[in-house]
């Protein structure tokens, strides 16, 4: 009978037992990192648990669509349920009213009926299979304490007040600074509460930096000075428990400096709008009138490790379930001819294609 | 539809949300911006007059053309300017847009005083008191209350001319997000800018409606003789970009037509298909079952699984066939040899020392 086990080397991290019941929002990776939930446990699976503790992450926006907002509010409401503490920058004056829509954990408990049970009814025809009891090859689904780790998050109903009116959540505005240096420093304040040591982790904490090149501020045109921020906030955040979230629209860019930001992300991820009403993208989809947009993994962060992360699909459909929960799904396309076309697109970077490019930094 | 701009401009803003905002944008190869501009104004203003708008009334910030214009303008189309309730207010950062001629005038200035709905603004680099001087404009026209009023930007292509791109940005930002303002829309040149004061102008903005000329050329690079014929003077294509709520894009087309009248509009009569194949990747398979697919898929009755059900439970053990799958009467030992008129395939064991299995179809254990 064959077992799926992970295959251990015989090098394994000594990893200090971390606590799931301690610590319900981090859980262990791979290599000895530590993942928090993103806030949608569709994300969490695709990236194959969660963010990393220490990565960098940076999703890149579409000027017609605010989906990017809907990843960012779902990450940071996690954090907060979890108290994990939380510093946001926005470009707009009151970043504080951003909290205000933040989704609070739904009350219905019907996520198992949406997903395709398929694994459950996986039917083998054995001939002694009838001999024992209960069927043997059930796939484990990991339920046990998921929904510690990500809680489903109901886009209408906003957070409790409490979960942010405590100080651990800072919030700061960068349309007015004339340069990052300000919002540098306050990162590195915020970083040096989480530096990683020796010991366990004690706790975690969440950076949000949104729509990072607007131009509506004021530094938006000093382009190599938002790429060394962008540089040492990376290398700052290697070193602690933190995860660094930041938006910006690579529109709105040179080529260049966006080609830059996107080899500085550990994990990339790109939200892009989808036509409304559009014939022929409903012929070619189904499910098209529940889409609002398409997200694209372009990489998955692979801290202490060089061995890349290929997945089965990088584009992958925005739903709003019941208008309140996100949902991230593959794209069923009806089959077409094949003529022609490579089997991603245009869909951008291909995820193995990471650090090997000519520049380094 | 120009119909559907004026309307979600007339409608204005939701509370707790950024205002609309329209960025029409045209180029030299289809010059008719202005045209479409005076037509939203004069359909919004007529709509403040009779009422039926969310705003109460109007600044007009007229940069490129002269204040008296837009009151001609206006007139020409039936709109009462100079009715007794004040609803519009025109700031003229035209006439002396940098201050030039206080500087060189040495009595003072001769402004006329009667004049009600005119404000001359002279530092229109200055983009800051711009934004103030607005507002409290606006604020004079509909009071302090809940009401709120529009702003029309004659050309934001001169805003750019005159300060940063920050500015002009962060300006559309704040009127977007002043809790008095109901719409904002404003006219652009996009030959005359950069690609990414373009691109920083559309994202800020929530429609965008671009004019471009009747025959469209493949190659957006803007030579406007593209075709043997002559460009078409009169006629050219209104597409319209309006991001919706809930993040999808509306993308609308509409053919209009330049005359002595004004604009008219209509709609496109082919529609070419939108490239929408560049978004998703070329997957062939459809790897998701349906529901009519996984209702039958479960009423699939696998091989043993029928088994049990009453009846003994028969395992293969490989000398034997399966009495079910088994019709005709092979013999497994012994060397009688059958004839029959089907032409069978009889196998004769050699001896029993052979190892059960090998001579057995592997098909055999199926019990389908």
């Amino acid at each position: 009978m064959a077992t799926t086990r992970t295959r251990v080397s015989s090098f394994s991290h000594n990893v200090s037992s971390l606590k799931s019941s301690q610590h319900p929002g981090l859980k262990n990776g791979p290599n000895g990192t530590t993942f928090v939930s993103s806030g949608i446990s569709d994300l969490d699976k695709i990236l194959g648990g969660g963010f990393s503790l220490g990565s960098l992450v940076m999703i890149m926006e579409d000027a017609e669509a605010p989906h990017h907002m809907l990843l960012l509010r779902n990450f940071m409401s996690q954090g907060l349920l979890h108290r994990q503490p939380l510093l946001y920058a926005s470009p707009s004056k009151d970043p504080r009213a951003f909290l205000g829509t933040l989704p609070s954990p739904g009350s219905s408990k019907d996520d198992t009926s949406h997903k395709p049970s398929h694994e459950k009814d996986l039917r083998i025809a054995w001939q002694y299979k009838k001999y024992f009891g209960e069927p043997q090859l059930n796939i484990n689904t990991n339920n046990g304490g998921h929904h510690d780790y990500c809680n489903d998050l109901d886009l209408r109903k906003p957070l409790e007040r409490h979960f942010f009116t405590s100080n651990n959540v800072d919030c700061v505005s960068i349309q007015n600074s004339p340069n990052l240096d300000a919002l540098k420093d306050r990162c590195a304040e915020f970083l040096a509460q989480f530096s990683r040591n020796e010991g366990s982790i004690s706790s975690a904490g969440r950076i949000a930096i949104q729509s990072f090149c607007s131009p509506q501020c004021k530094y938006s045109d000093m382009e190599w000075h938002m790429l060394s921020f962008i540089r040492s906030l990376k290398g700052m955040a290697r070193s602690s428990n933190v995860v660094v979230v930041v938006t910006f629209p690579p529109s709105l860019l040179s080529p260049s400096c966006s080609k830059r930001l996107q080899h500085m992300a550990d994990t990339l991820l790109s939200v892009r709008a989808i036509p409304d009403e559009d014939k022929e993208l409903a012929k070619l989809l189904t499910g098209y009138q529940d889409m609002v947009g398409l997200l694209n993994v372009h990489k998955v962060a692979r801290l202490n490790t060089q061995v890349p992360v290929i997945l089965d699909a990088t584009t992958f459909s925005i739903k709003l379930q019941k208008r309140r929960f996100l949902v991230f799904e593959c794209l069923n396309q009806a089959p077409v001819d094949g003529s022609g076309g490579s089997s991603y697109g245009n869909s951008g970077v291909c995820s193995t294609s990471t650090k090997a490019g000519p520049l380094d930094f | 539809m120009a119909e559907s701009v004026c309307r979600s401009l007339r409608d204005g803003v939701l509370e707790g949300e950024l205002a609309p905002a329209l960025t029409i944008k045209d180029s030299l190869s289809s010059p008719f911006g202005f045209n479409v501009f005076s037509h939203i104004l004069v359909q919004l203003s007529s709509h403040i007059v009779a009422g039926k708008s969310q705003s109460r009334g109007m600044v007009i910030v007229s940069l490129s053309r002269s204040p008296s214009s837009y009151t001609g303008l206006l007139k020409m189309n039936g709109v009462d300017v100079e009715s007794s309730k004040k609803w519009i207010h025109i700031l003229d950062c035209y006439t002396d847009p940098l201050g030039w001629k206080d500087k060189t005038r040495k009595s003072g200035d001769i402004m006329d005083p009667s004049n009600q709905i005119l404000s001359s603004y002279k530092t229109v680099k200055d983009v800051n008191k711009l934004f103030s001087v607005i507002c409290d404009l606006g604020r004079g026209l509909v009071g302090e209350n809940k009401s709120r009023f529009c702003v029309a930007i004659d050309s934001l292509s001169e805003l750019l001319r005159h300060s940063s791109m920050q500015s002009v940005a962060s300006l559309l930002s704040n009127l977007r997000s002043h809790d008095q303002i109901s719409s904002i829309f404003g006219l652009l040149h996009s030959d005359l800018h950069e690609e990414r004061a373009l691109a920083a102008v559309e994202y800020t903005s929530s429609i965008v409606a671009s004019v471009d000329p009747f025959h469209h050329s493949v190659d957006g690079q803007g030579s406007y003789i593209r075709n043997s014929s002559e460009p078409n003077l009169t006629k050219g294509k209104l597409n319209i970009r309006s991001k919706r709520r809930n993040g999808r894009v509306r993308v609308t087309c509409e053919e209009f037509k330049v005359g002595p009248s004004g604009i008219s509009f209509a709609p496109v009569s082919a529609v070419d298909g939108a490239a929408v194949a560049g978004l998703i990747p070329k997957v062939q398979f459809n790897l998701q079952l349906s529901e009519k697919e996984l209702v039958d898929r479960s009423r699939v009755v696998l091989p043993f699984e029928h088994q049990g059900n009453g009846k003994p439970i028969q395992i293969y053990d490989g000398r034997r066939s399966l009495e079910e799958s088994n019709n005709e009467t092979t013999p497994i030992s012994g060397g009688k040899k059958e004839e029959s008129g089907r032409g069978e395939i009889i196998y004769f064991r050699d001896s029993d020392d052979e190892m059960p299995d090998s001579d057995e179809d592997p098909d055999d254990d199926l019990d389908i």
